[in-house]
């Protein structure tokens, strides 16, 4: 357990030493939300100097890790000084997957940091698809509310990217294909839905289409019958 | 309050290595009416419904209502009866549920005088609950910070504490946390001194100026090595999991990972994030329906998430996990990797481990690293 002047800039934002500039910018982007002045997970346990004090390291820590330049001399800095005999052996510093010897070439050992950053912060929003993955893998409307709220998005902001009414978007993530335009809109609003919270179009759209066409058939007949 | 006894902290630790019999989670949180007894139905349902074998045991004397809950009527043996020694069998004390493979031990507003078992009984019960013969024991906790509440949280293999998006239940969390933490550590401490600074730290406004558990720490350090390892190793095994429930926004969600960050950066702990429930009305319809929404409607979102939830607890406990790689970095490294002296071990270890913080099952998931 260390204090918060004895974490690194990495330590300092919970990303590994391998992330991604993507990955700090989120990880900023959480944390600065977590750390805010009034904060509802902040303001009960951390005092007001201890918050300001945070909030500035991890001001200074993005600063240092969002620009390549600071990064790198950063890292080599802080190598130096951590690890000076064996860089090889610890790295990539999460520990989990042992690295190529230092001697190999530098591009597979960048790879093995990406391989590394992969399963990072990304693993916690991930994880939870995957799990979902298990259960089923098709994408019904609660799936893509609980992707949508788990990454973060409200429906006005997904609206204001798509230009699709919010309207519209409850309704898809609702299910109620009575009240949806016809198929060819819906296809276009579920594209422009996943896109904005980063799901691919390719895997959710068909799924989606489908349940919304089982419906809708399975609808009409009835329909028709009733007609006659 | 009066410190508890050093055989309290043997016995933490023998129920601890007991991994047979069944496993023991408490949900908890401080604060009332954010859903622990709705979440820890439902848990326990979903688990059932999973073809596991459970027991609920509400252990709110105070304000029982599990068995509302699971459409169980009034019963007539309760815990009360355990509690008071009128039965010392709580197989005896089982009630069915309208649940298959589902079943309770009830408490209800019996004699308000023993409501609260002495310590000596509490120890009894929770031996009493791992001889269950049952896959999962699931404890719903009264509100508050008390002793009893306290130890139930820290005995089990899971401790689960259910927050609500709103300051005062955050706030309780915390101060629960805190509570909790302290009372964790004065047990694992051996020296009556350092025990004392424990205590000492527990009241916010001491004159050592003992502000957080890192101060604390420190302290320790300064007085005693083995007292600051034992301490160290202590907090690594200590895992609180988290439900954020009646979420209605992202920002609610979010919740989840912002105390968990806190967690680290404020007590060291790695809190685990085990999921959230979204606000529903629906859910409270279930409640004067008397039955677990899990089992009435499996397919709204609230029991989806619940479901989820309880997914996640079939897996091996993350507890466990910690305790064996807490021994096996111990006889790696040959000293606590967080003790910070600017040693050549220290450093090497922080390089080993960088950001990633002894995350040991090294589960996907909620773990944050």
């Amino acid at each position: 357990m260390r204090g918060i002047e004895e974490l690194d800039h990495y330590e300092m934002l919970e990303v590994p030493h391998g992330a991604t500039p993507g990955e700090i910018d989120r990880a900023y982007r959480m944390a600065q939300q977590t750390y805010a002045e009034g904060s509802l997970a902040l303001y009960s346990i951390f005092e007001k100097r201890d918050a300001s004090e945070i909030r500035a390291r991890l001001d200074e820590a993005y600063r240092v890790l969002a620009d390549p330049e600071l990064r790198a001399s950063y890292d080599l800095e802080h190598r130096l000084l951590s690890a000076p005999a064996s860089v090889a052996a610890s790295w990539p510093p999460n520990g989990k997957n042992p690295g190529p010897p230092i001697a190999e070439s530098s591009t597979r050992m960048n790879a093995a940091v990406e391989a590394a950053t992969a399963e990072a912060f990304d693993e916690v929003v991930e994880g939870y698809d995957q799990r979902e993955d298990e259960t089923s893998g098709e994408f019904d409307g609660p799936r893509l509310r609980r992707t949508r709220l788990f990454r973060g998005y409200e429906i006005d902001q997904i609206a204001d990217v798509t230009k699709v009414a919010g309207t519209h978007l409850r309704n898809i993530e609702d299910e109620n294909f009575a009240d949806l335009p016809a198929d060819v809109y819906v296809r276009g609003f579920v594209t422009a839905y996943a896109k904005t919270i980063g799901l691919d179009p390719q895997a959710v759209v068909p799924s989606y289409m489908a349940r919304l066409q089982d419906s809708r058939q399975k609808s009409q007949p009835s329909r028709f019958l009733g007609l006659r | 309050m009066i410190p508890s006894t050093h055989s309290a902290g043997d016995s933490f630790d023998a129920t601890r290595s007991a991994t047979l019999g069944p496993r023991l989670l408490a949900v908890g949180g401080g604060k009332g009416g954010v859903g622990k007894t709705f979440v820890t139905a439902n848990l326990a349902a979903a688990l059932a419904r999973a073809g596991k074998r459970v027991v609920v045991v509400d252990v709110d004397l105070e304000g029982a209502n599990l068995h509302t809950c699971l459409g169980v009527a009034s019963p007539q043996k309760t815990l009360a009866d355990f509690v008071s020694e009128r039965e010392e069998d709580l197989g005896k004390l089982l009630i069915d549920t309208p649940l298959a493979n589902l079943k309770l031990i009830a408490a209800t507003h019996g004699n308000l005088a023993d409501a609260q078992p002495s310590h000596l009984r509490r120890v009894r019960l929770l031996r009493g609950l791992r001889q269950l013969d049952a896959d999962f024991v699931l404890l719903d906790l009264g509100a508050g910070a008390h002793a009893s509440v306290l130890d139930y949280f820290l005995v089990s293999d899971d401790g689960i504490l259910v927050v609500q998006p709103e300051p005062t239940s955050v706030e309780n969390t915390y101060s629960f946390l805190r509570a909790a933490f302290y009372r964790r550590m004065r047990l694992a401490m051996v020296g009556h001194g350092v025990r004392q600074l424990v205590t000492l730290a527990m009241d916010q406004r001491n004159e050592r100026g003992i502000r957080s558990p890192l101060d604390l720490l420190r302290e320790i350090e300064a007085t005693d090595t083995a007292e600051a390892h034992r301490f160290v190793e202590t907090m690594r095994v200590f895992r609180p999991r988290l439900i954020v429930n009646a979420v209605r926004t992202a920002e609610d969600v979010k919740l989840g990972f912002a105390i968990t960050s806190v967690c680290k950066k404020y007590f060291g702990l790695d809190a685990e994030y085990l999921g959230y429930v979204n606000y529903d009305e629906e859910a409270r319809r279930s409640v004067s329906l008397r039955r677990p929404i899990v089992d009435l409607r499996s397919d709204t979102d609230v029991s989806i998430y619940l479901q989820r939830i309880a997914r996640k607890l079939l897996e091996p406990s993350p507890t466990q996990s910690g305790i064996q790689s807490g021994i096996q970095s111990r006889t790696q490294t040959g000293a606590p990797t967080a003790i910070r002296a600017g040693s050549a071990t220290t450093d090497r270890a922080r390089a080993g481990q960088g950001t990633t913080p002894p995350s040991p099952g090294a589960k996907p998931g909620f773990s944050r690293g």
